[in-house]
């Protein structure tokens, strides 16, 4: 009986606490001494173990933005602040993290995730909340176009939004410089069997077959594998003269150093998920060679992106900020425009906090303006109209570009 | 399509490194100043400060405007500022069963003019060349219709539905020289396959294989 009692009273409470966090949340973030606004933007992202050096690149690339934004008063009567939850590439985690940035009244939108796997489980939760999310490195198409993408294109979800192409453009892509550029007929195809490396592999394959190039094999690894040893005998039994690997740096710098140490001396090409300089850091020579496609033109050929690089390594930030640094400030700059124009439309003042998210969204689909990435703006199912893609080769140590291409489907 | 590095910088450090400095003061006048007498030297500096008075009157701009210009913005690269877009089929009579001609508009978003180069259509067995002039170029702001010309040189090889097929463009302005591929979509894709079977279908061209799911899902080519 006391138990019960217990228990109502808890309940009693439970409610009442959530009444009041309910009352709290009418207004847009939280007020200062000063009267100005703090709004939040969540980061979600591998930001500890696998993964994480890109995933500190989106963190501190999102910093980098609500510090331009604050110091230049982007927003008048409006600071942001930056609240960054680690996934650890792990979907699940990735959704309670979604859960907890949905019931933070202070948060208006998210940057992230990484991985095309972790967003698949987070898009129903912010599309609920009605609060934006973009992704500045997912590649998956079916995240934005549905999962007949090939056949019917549908938008899943109107709250997710990307500000990197998809791998429908750049498995494409990856096959053509293989055949025709890299003059390579027998290609062996692994994947990790996650979202985005086994829909890559598989747009690589179907790609390349479609050329005139062969298919060696096909196997499939483990995220977290250190021991490659039987896939390398199944590769060198194949005489395949490419790898393609669709899969992130973690596991892929560990395969090409055992290919190599084996004696098979063929390049491993991958996509941007295995575009980073811990690849030919822990790879080390055995990383010559190898090739990887990634998202945007070279960021060198970029003036906008100078002073966010510099910024980026004065702050002596980890991680790499190479393959979406700068479209994580994009897609940071995208919440915090929208913001703007929020308030803007609504007589110079922030609506309340419901209607503040869901009118962001509306605003975030309405993007046009020169990020540090080039043009940011958004097609009808949330893709980004800036379709770019390079190819990198590791050259004397280091990532170079040795093909840029553009694409316009219209 | 090349496998050398697409970017080449037009302006680096080297090309710029001599510079000729102009308005110093000539060593004469201070040398001539040290010979008046303390006098001279006030009245003259009082109608100096008078005079510059006035004509930063005249001249400066109002005090709240910056003192320091905003800096210009750095000249973009080309392909970054370059549009294209397939239009489609130019309308021709008697052309060669192994040959078509393809429209294009091509637009410069801002910066300095773009001229361009059609280099070739992806595959070693095809030429392809912007008509009537190979070399063109387009100012900021303006939208220019080509016509690209492709020719099949050799079946042998090419795959008679390719998607995603595209154009090497080498693009230079006043910031670089680039190579770069321009991909187009599906209509493209169609009228270039049409080329290829009307040009290719007799011979041993081989066409692709349909498109399947992911790499699991794989047949492994045996032959």
């Amino acid at each position: 009986m006391r138990q019960r009692s217990l228990v109502i009273l808890t309940s009693v409470l439970t409610t009442g606490a959530l009444t009041l966090t309910a009352c709290g949340s009418r207004d847009s973030g939280s007020k200062s001494d000063s009267g100005s606004t703090t709004l939040t933007i969540g980061v979600d992202a591998p930001l500890s173990g696998e993964n994480s050096t890109t995933g500190l690149g989106i963190q501190y690339g999102v910093q980098i933005a609500i510090d331009d934004a604050n110091k230049n008063n982007w927003v008048p009567g409006v600071k942001f602040k930056i609240k960054a939850l680690d996934d650890k590439a792990q979907p699940a985690t990735g959704q309670s993290n979604a859960t907890a940035f949905t019931g933070d009244s202070n948060v208006v939108g998210a940057v992230g995730p990484l991985n095309s796997g972790v967003a698949q489980s987070m898009q129903q939760v912010f599309a609920s909340a009605n609060m934006v999310e973009i992704s500045p490195s997912n590649t998956n198409p079916a995240l934005t176009q549905g999962k007949d993408w090939a056949t019917t294109k549908t938008r899943p979800y109107k709250t997710y939004f990307r500000t990197a192409t998809t791998d429908a453009l750049q498995g494409a892509f990856a096959a053509d410089y293989a055949y025709n550029g890299l003059k390579k007929k027998k290609a062996f195809v692994v994947d990790d069997k996650q979202t985005y490396g086994a829909g890559l592999a598989g747009i690589f394959n179907s790609a390349f077959k479609k050329l005139g190039g062969s298919i060696a094999g096909t196997d499939h690894v483990n995220t977290g594998d250190t021991d490659f040893s039987s896939l390398v005998t199944k590769i060198k039994n194949s005489g395949a003269d490419l790898l393609y690997y669709g899969g992130q740096y973690d596991e892929s710098e560990k395969i090409t150093k055992q290919l190599k140490g084996a004696g098979v001396k063929i390049p491993l090409f991958g996509g941007d998920g295995m575009f980073a300089t811990t690849y030919i850091q822990t790879a080390g020579k055995a990383a010559e060679g190898d090739l990887a496609t990634s998202v945007g033109v070279p960021a060198d050929t970029l003036p906008a992106a100078k002073q966010f690089i510099a910024t980026y390594k004065a702050k002596g930030y980890k991680g790499d900020y190479g393959a979406y640094g700068a479209y994580a400030y994009d897609a940071a700059t995208a919440i915090i425009k929208a913001v703007k124009a929020v308030k803007d439309a609504n007589g110079d003042k922030l609506p309340a906090s419901s209607d503040l998210r869901s009118k962001v969204v509306d605003a975030v689909q309405k993007s046009d303006f020169e990020g540090i990435s080039g043009k940011v703006a958004f097609d009808q199912y949330g893709d980004t109209t800036n379709k770019q893609l390079t190819v990198y080769q590791v050259t004397n140590g280091a990532w170079k570009a040795v093909k840029t291409g553009t694409f316009n489907g219209s | 399509m090349s496998g050398i590095g697409p970017v080449e910088s037009v302006d680096s450090p080297e090309a710029n490194g001599s510079y000729e400095v102009i308005g110093g003061d000539p060593p004469h006048l201070t040398d001539r100043w040290h010979t008046l007498s303390p006098r001279t030297r006030r009245a003259a500096l009082a109608a100096g400060a008078v005079a510059a008075l006035g004509v930063g009157a005249v001249l400066l701009p109002p005090v709240h405007t910056s003192r320091q210009s905003d800096p210009q913005p750095p000249t973009p690269w080309p392909a970054n500022i370059t549009e294209w877009r397939y239009v489609g089929l130019a309308q021709t009579t008697d052309s060669p069963t192994t040959t078509g001609f393809f429209r294009f508009a091509v637009t410069v978003d801002s910066g300095p003019p773009v001229t361009l180069r059609v280099t070739g259509a992806a595959f070693d067995g095809l030429t392809a060349e912007a008509v009537p002039e190979p070399s063109f170029t387009v100012h900021t702001g303006a939208t220019r219709r080509v016509t690209v010309e492709i020719s099949v040189s050799d079946c042998s090889g090419l795959p008679l539905n390719a998607d995603l097929a595209f154009l090497d463009v080498t693009l230079r302005n006043t910031r670089a020289i680039q190579r770069h591929s321009f991909i187009f979509g599906a209509s493209y894709s169609k009228d270039l396959s049409q080329l290829l079977h009307r040009a290719c279908s007799t011979t041993n061209a081989r066409p692709g294989p349909r498109p399947s799911g992911s790499a699991g899902s794989q047949n492994v080519d045996l032959g």
